[in-house]
This record gives C-alpha cells, sequence and structure tokens, in this order.
C-alpha cells in the first residue's frame, strides 16, 4: 500500500495538476493582493465615491459563491462577446475573491498601526504614499502576513472546485483516477500529500516573511526561526545582524547643533514664527479665539496653560498638521503649505508635505510616536534620506553624532520598544533635529514619562537652548519653564491671557486665571521638589 | 383525424426527422469534409467530456492516465474520424459540461448524456442508444431483490437528482400503499462513494446506470453482484452546440454509418455494454 501511494505520489498526471493549482494560485494571488491593497485604500477613504464602491466590490464578492462567479465568468460572459479559457477564467475569478477578503485583512493591518505613527510621519514632512510605503505597511504586515498566508493555502486547495468550468487540475485528476480504479484510499492520499506539500511552502514562507516584519520579537527567540535562517529561508535579522557602528565620542550638544544647523543660523534675522489672528475652530466649538505670538530667532517659549486651551493645536497649525480657519502663520517669512490669494486670503496649496519638508519644522510629541519598526539611528535618517535627499551614508554619520549628543551611544540599533520612555523622547529630540531645523516645537514632551526620566529630556533640551535654538514648548513643569524660557505665553480658552519674562509672569502674574493656573500647578512643582 | 394531423406536425416540426438524410452518407470520407460540411473545415471540435464518473463510459487509460477511454471516448475518436475533422476533449466535472457546450466554450457534450425535452431548449442532441439502469446487491442478495419492487424497506441508494432516486421515491410509495414498509433512500454525490456505501453496508441496494453497474460488479466479484435490470425509455447521445447545425448532421450521419457497419455494437460489447440498447440515430432540436 505504502509504494502504491509512492507511485501515485511520483505520478506526472497528478504532478501536472498539481502545477496547474500551484500556477493558478500564484498568479491569483498576486492580482488578487494588488487590487486588494487598492481596495483597502479605497475602503480607509473619508470620500464616499471611493469607499462606497469598495465596500459594494466586497459585499458582493464575499457574499456570493465563487462557484457560481466561476460558472457566471466561464459560461454566462460569452453571451456579451466576452469568451475566456478556463485557465483566464479560474485567474480572474480567484482573483477577485481574493481581492475582496484580502482587502479587509489588510485594511485591518492598516487600522492597528496607531495613528500617532502617520502624525509623526507628517510632522517629518513625508507625503502620503512615502508614509503609507515606509511606515505604516511594514508595521501593518504583522497583522496582515497570517491572514494572507491563510488565504493563500486556502486558494490552494479550493483550486479544486474549478473542474466546473473544465479546470483539470489536482483533485479532479484524482477523482478521475478513483473513479476509474475505485483506490480511493491510495490515490486520495497521495493527493494529499501533495496538497501537504504545496501548502507547506506557503507556511514556511510565512515563518520566513513574518519573521522579516515582527520588530516586536525579541531577537534569535524562536527556535523554528533559527531553523529558517539555517536553511537560508529567512530575511534579515535586525538586531543581531547588524554591525554594531563605530559611533563617535559624545560632542557637546550646542556645538554639535551648531554645526549641523549652521546653514540655518545665517539665514536673515527677523523673527522665525509669526502668528497673526489665528482662529480654530471644531465644529461649534471654538479652539482658537485670535491668536498672536511672534518667536524671534534664538528664542525659547514656553506655553503654558490648562488642558483644553489649545496650546496644542496651534503648535499642530504651525508646521500645518492642522488647517488654519482664519489669520496666517509664516516660518521664517514664509506660509506653510499655504499661498496668498489675489484677494488676500490663503489657500492651502497642493503639496503640504513638500511644504512641511521646506519648513524644517521638528516636532516633539507628548506620546511617544518614534517609527516602532525602526532602529534608532534608522528613525533618525529615514526623514533626511527619504525626504531631503540626503546621501544614505552622510544621514547616518549626523545620526550617530546626534544620538551619540543626547547620550545615546549605546542604543543606536535598538528598536524603540527596547528603550525607556526618556531614552525614547530623546530620541525623538535627535530625530528632529537630524533635519536640521529652523524651530522645535515640544508638545508636552515629559508629561507621558516616569517622574525620575523627566530630568534627563529636560536636560538634553537645557542643551539646545544654549546652542540658541528656536523653540516653543509646551509644557506644565513650572521650574523647568523659569530656567529655559525667554519668554513665557500663558493662554486659556483659546485666546493668550497674558506673556512676559519668566520672573515676570511666574512671580507677578497681573491676570486672575494665571494666578489660579500657577497656584494649581506650583502646588505640584513643591510636591515633586519635595 | 384533425388531431393526429397536428399531432404528425409537431413530429414533422420538432421531433424526430432521422429518416431524412439517411441517404446524406453510407461510408467514411474523411476527405470530403471540406464539400460535405464546409463550417466544419479547419476546425478543432471540443468535446467536453467527464473522465470522473468511472467506465463503461468515459475514463483514464490504467496505462496511460493522459488517455481517454470508454464508450463514449472510443466512439467519439471513431466519429471524428470518419468525418475528417479534428477533435480535442475538454475535461470538466459533469455538471459542468452542459452550460459550457451552452456559452460556446465547447462544441458538444457526449458524457453519457440523457435526451430530455428541457435540455434539448438549449443544444441538439443526436441520439443512438437508451439507457438501462441496474440494481446491485452485495454477494449472495442477502434482502432478496431481484427487481425494483422487491426494494420495500430495504436501505436503498442512488445518486442525488438521477432518475434512479425518483424510481425509489415512486416504488417506495408503492409500498406503503400496499402496506409494506418504505424505502429508506440515501443519496450520493458520485458513483465511488455509492459503491462504498455499499460494500460498507451503509446501503442494500445501489442503482444507478447499468453499463457502470456491470463493470462494478465485475470488478468486485467477491462482493457484489447484479440484482436487476430496468430497460429505461431515456435516449442516449451527445448534446450539440444549437449554434452549430453542420455538427449535428456530421454526427449523425456519423452514427448511421457506424451503426451500419457494426463499429459501434463492438464498441459496445468491448465495454460491457448491452448491444441491444442501440436504437438508430435520430436528430431531437427540441
Amino acid at each position: 500500500m505504502p509504494i502504491e501511494i509512492l507511485t501515485y505520489l511520483g505520478s506526472r498526471f497528478l504532478l501536472d495538476g498539481a502545477v496547474l493549482a500551484i500556477e493558478i494560485a500564484a498568479v491569483s494571488m498576486v492580482f488578487g493582493l494588488a487590487l486588494a491593497l487598492g481596495l483597502a485604500l479605497m475602503r480607509l477613504s473619508r470620500h464616499a465615491t471611493l469607499s462606497g464602491p469598495a465596500w459594494c466590490y466586497i459585499w458582493f464578492i464575499r457574499g456570493t459563491p465563487l462557484l457560481l462567479q466561476l460558472v457566471f465568468i466561464y459560461d454566462v460572459l460569452p453571451a456579451v462577446g466576452i469568451k475566456l479559457d478556463t485557465f483566464a477564467t479560474a485567474v480572474i475569478g480567484f482573483s477577485l475573491n481574493e481581492a475582496a477578503f484580502s482587502a479587509e485583512i489588510i485594511r485591518g493591518g492598516i487600522l492597528s498601526v496607531n495613528r500617532s505613527q502617520i502624525i509623526a510621519a507628517a510632522a517629518l514632512g513625508m507625503s502620503g504614499p512615502l508614509t503609507f510605503r515606509r511606515i505604516i505597511l511594514p508595521q501593518a504586515m504583522r497583522v496582515i502576513l497570517p491572514g494572507i498566508a491563510n488565504q493563500a493555502i486556502s486558494m490552494i486547495k479550493s483550486t479544486s472546485i474549478a473542474s466546473v468550468i473544465l479546470v483539470n487540475e489536482l483533485t479532479f485528476r484524482a477523482e478521475q483516477i478513483v473513479g476509474q480504479n475505485f483506490k480511493f484510499f491510495t490515490v486520495f492520499t497521495a493527493a494529499a500529500l501533495i496538497y501537504l506539500a504545496m501548502t507547506s511552502c506557503v507556511a514556511v514562507g510565512q515563518i520566513a516573511a513574518e519573521r522579516r516584519f515582527d520588530f516586536l520579537r525579541e531577537p534569535g527567540e524562536d527556535r523554528l526561526v533559527r531553523l529558517a535562517a539555517k536553511l537560508g529561508l529567512g530575511g534579515r535579522e535586525k538586531q543581531i545582524e547588524a554591525p554594531q557602528p563605530v559611533v563617535p565620542r559624545p560632542e557637546s550638544l550646542p556645538a554639535l547643533i551648531n554645526d549641523i544647523c549652521q546653514d540655518i543660523a545665517v539665514t536673515n534675522a527677523g523673527p522665525v514664527v509669526v502668528c497673526r489672528n489665528v482662529q480654530k475652530s471644531y465644529g461649534d466649538r471654538q479652539v482658537l479665539n485670535s491668536i498672536d505670538l511672534t518667536v524671534n530667532r534664538g528664542e525659547v517659549v514656553v506655553i503654558m496653560g490648562p488642558s483644553g486651551s489649545g496650546k496644542s493645536t496651534l503648535l499642530r497649525m504651525i508646521n500645518h498638521l492642522e488647517p488654519l480657519d482664519w489669520g496666517e502663520i509664516t516660518v521664517d517669512g514664509r506660509h506653510v503649505g499655504y499661498r496668498r490669494m489675489p484677494g488676500g486670503g490663503l489657500l492651502p496649496t497642493g503639496n503640504i508635505a513638500r511644504a512641511r519638508a521646506d519648513a524644517r519644522i521638528g516636532m516633539v510629541f507628548q506620546h511617544l510616536n518614534l517609527f516602532e519598526h525602526l532602529s534608532a539611528l534608522e528613525n533618525l535618517a529615514e526623514a533626511p534620506i527619504r525626504v531631503y535627499r540626503q546621501p544614505p551614508d552622510r544621514a547616518r554619520e549626523i545620526g550617530l553624532r546626534l544620538l551619540a549628543g543626547v547620550g545615546l551611544r549605546e542604543h543606536v540599533n535598538h528598536l524603540p520598544h527596547h528603550l525607556s520612555g526618556g531614552q525614547q523622547q530623546r530620541v525623538a529630540i535627535a530625530r528632529a533635529l537630524a533635519v536640521s531645523p529652523r524651530v522645535i516645537l515640544f508638545d508636552e514632551p515629559t508629561s507621558a514619562l516616569d517622574p525620575e526620566l523627566v530630568g534627563e529630556v529636560l536636560g538634553v533640551i537645557r542643551g539646545l537652548a544654549e546652542a540658541g535654538m528656536t523653540m516653543i514648548i509646551v509644557t506644565h513643569e513650572v521650574r523647568f519653564a523659569r530656567e529655559v524660557a525667554d519668554r513665557i505665553v500663558f493662554m486659556d480658552a483659546g485666546i493668550v491671557v497674558e506673556e512676559g519674562p519668566p520672573a515676570k509672569l511666574l512671580d507677578h502674574p497681573v491676570q486672575d486665571r494665571t494666578r489660579r493656573f500657577l497656584r494649581m500647578v506650583g502646588h505640584k512643582e513643591h510636591i515633586a521638589a519635595a | 383525424m384533425r388531431s393526429f394531423i397536428f399531432a404528425a406536425a409537431k413530429i414533422l416540426a420538432g421531433g424526430a426527422f432521422a429518416a431524412s438524410a439517411a441517404w446524406a452518407a453510407e461510408k467514411c470520407e474523411p476527405g470530403a469534409l471540406a464539400g460535405k460540411y464546409p463550417s466544419l473545415a479547419g476546425k478543432t471540435i471540443r468535446v467536453a467530456q467527464d473522465p470522473q464518473g468511472g467506465p463503461p463510459y468515459s475514463f483514464r487509460d490504467p496505462e496511460n492516465f493522459d488517455n481517454i477511454i470508454g464508450l463514449d471516448a472510443d466512439t467519439v475518436r471513431a466519429a471524428f474520424d470518419c468525418i475528417g475533422v479534428p477533435f480535442e476533449f475538454k475535461t470538466g466535472s459533469w455538471s459542468g459540461l452542459l452550460p459550457a457546450v451552452i456559452a460556446g466554450q465547447a462544441d458538444v457534450m457526449w458524457s453519457n448524456l440523457y435526451y430530455t425535452p428541457a435540455r434539448a431548449e438549449q443544444v441538439d442532441f443526436v441520439t443512438y442508444r437508451l439507457a438501462a439502469t441496474r440494481g446491485i446487491v452485495r454477494k449472495g442478495n442477502p434482502k432478496n431483490v431481484h427487481a425494483l419492487e422487491d426494494a420495500c424497506g430495504v436501505r436503498a441508494a442512488a445518486g442525488l437528482g438521477t432518475v434512479e432516486e425518483a424510481m425509489f421515491r415512486g416504488i417506495s410509495e408503492k409500498c406503503v400503499a400496499a402496506g409494506k414498509p418504505a424505502l429508506e433512500i440515501v443519496t450520493y454525490p458520485d458513483r465511488p462513494t455509492g459503491i462504498r456505501m455499499l460494500l460498507n453496508d451503509r446501503a442494500d441496494l445501489m442503482m444507478g446506470d447499468s453499463g457502470g453497474g456491470a463493470y462494478t460488479v465485475k470488478l468486485y466479484p467477491n462482493d457484489l453482484e447484479s440484482g436487476y435490470v430496468i430497460l429505461t425509455d431515456y435516449k442516449v447521445g451527445p448534446g450539440i452546440s444549437k449554434s452549430m447545425p453542420e455538427l449535428r448532421q456530421a454526427v449523425f450521419d456519423v452514427m448511421q454509418i457506424l451503426q451500419a457497419d457494426g463499429t459501434e455494437k463492438q464498441l459496445m460489447v468491448k465495454y460491457d455494454v448491452d448491444p441491444e440498447l442501440q436504437r438508430p440515430a435520430a436528430i431531437f432540436t427540441k
């Protein structure tokens, strides 16, 4: 009996059927996934003209049996003059089906990527397509891959239903042999083993692909993965195989910044950021109500104020992460992603990503939104290489110096989740510096950190201030503000309540609202000091 | 009288006009293809066939699985050799074959197809033999089933949606009316499954195509035997695309030749199909 099974295993008649199944599945998978990616993006679109048709497509294809779709394509379309052969019919039918199911898997993967990653990429001047390719898709792959592997395996097996459109594949061939000699056990066992061999290839490919994309996996934790690597099936092993670069001696941060950002220092001497009559509403709620703010070159401005006072919104409007409702903002004398219309109003330009990049505005967020799938050094080099077209070697060299400068010499190849919150925030500052910014915006850079980690981050910001970097910092750290700020702006309910040097605003506030706020945070400051 | 004329007109219009072209061809003239059937010249006829049902009609040659043999397959070969037109087999599962011909994906389905008026709405038929059905039982016929009427109370297996299933349902009602136990009817999707049911004592009686049943009994001489054979009035023959009237005519002509020179009868004997089932070739277009 086993010998008989082996005979059928080697039967060219059956193997030809297997090759046909593989060909149909492989071609359909390629077309299906390409279509699925498009459908997933359409489904995610805010425009109903895109998401609606995609939803209808998926609804219809998923909701009708594949068998009937195949019969329809093969036997009904000829009535309208489209006559496709069996292979083309099978490929089209399976591709259309694959697209519907995989679109939802891909959409799920994309949705699983934290939104903060997208905002961080936008702040670096990365365009939508670049962000999708470099940031979203690599992270989404972790979630997408298992589902896609399932789809590939089930497609190889379900090619058997194509016998109804005269595709002579493996199962149908096995049934023909059984129909003739009734040796169903041996023939079907052989066919099953051939299927198992084919699907095993997909399963092994899945291991290799998952290993390539699972950035959260601890290095070398998976024995099966190591075996696959030995067999030469794996991709690169980022943490183990990446050569430890020669990290330069740490330079003093101010000297380093003056070196890297020197092209900025010599441009015009006017104010860096000017906000005039800036207004913003979300629905009925007015968030910013006529804000005027000027930040001069080398000035450190701290913005304080209670939650919901519009501080973060103002920062996001400076680099056009949020559109203006009214008023204008210039950075180094130019609008970011707006052009003036003949009547005097502002109109958004087409390429906001390019405008953000040209404005060179660094941004550090409250939540630690480093790119999770990239090492510290890759986080730094991404925008200089991809957005500013710096030579990769140069970008990496600057990246290494910056990481050394913020005290992370030992961690250049570490992924963000292997770093503490404070270390991550220092990488984020270095990432902002890597594009040699004209100004850096900090949105509560320490409020998500454990208290003992706050100091190391503030220390780095202090270093930037010494170097003469222009900065706007939203923070509740009163002591830090007193020490580092040239000027403090107090905001509440969408307006600037009062502003002035730290000594004046913190110790002798004029406005009642300022005093109340300072009493509250001052209380905390004392607790923190104690 | 009037109704007689009406009935005669009906037969002439839609039914069998077998005699009309009998003189047209008396021997094979493959070289005369272009003259006799100009629309077939230069064509390769696509013959839809299901080699999965097993012997005797269409099945894989155990010596070489790439070959399809059987009564239908060999008749196709003899017929198109005689007509002088090349052909190719397009294989698929049985239920997909007729739709393929209707859609123009194949030219003719030649795979143990029974003529029915409903099918003739979609394809033209050239019939040349009758179908018979056979009941097979386990060796020794433990339930004593020697005719369909003996089946009261037994576990009876038939293919899903086949005429045999309908026959079981009919006889079951008769059993009940006569005060006997009803049949326990089970259906199977393909013949090998039905045979497994019989061999594994999940059914006592299996009824299906007579030729297939005879072959099965020959394959399991120690386990199975024939219970009874019933001649049906189902006519069997290829279903031909309605867009190819010359192909229909060619097949009709050639079947007359193959019947006249005894080729078809020889093939029936070769594949254990009762030669008495042969009937004069006839065309049905509705």
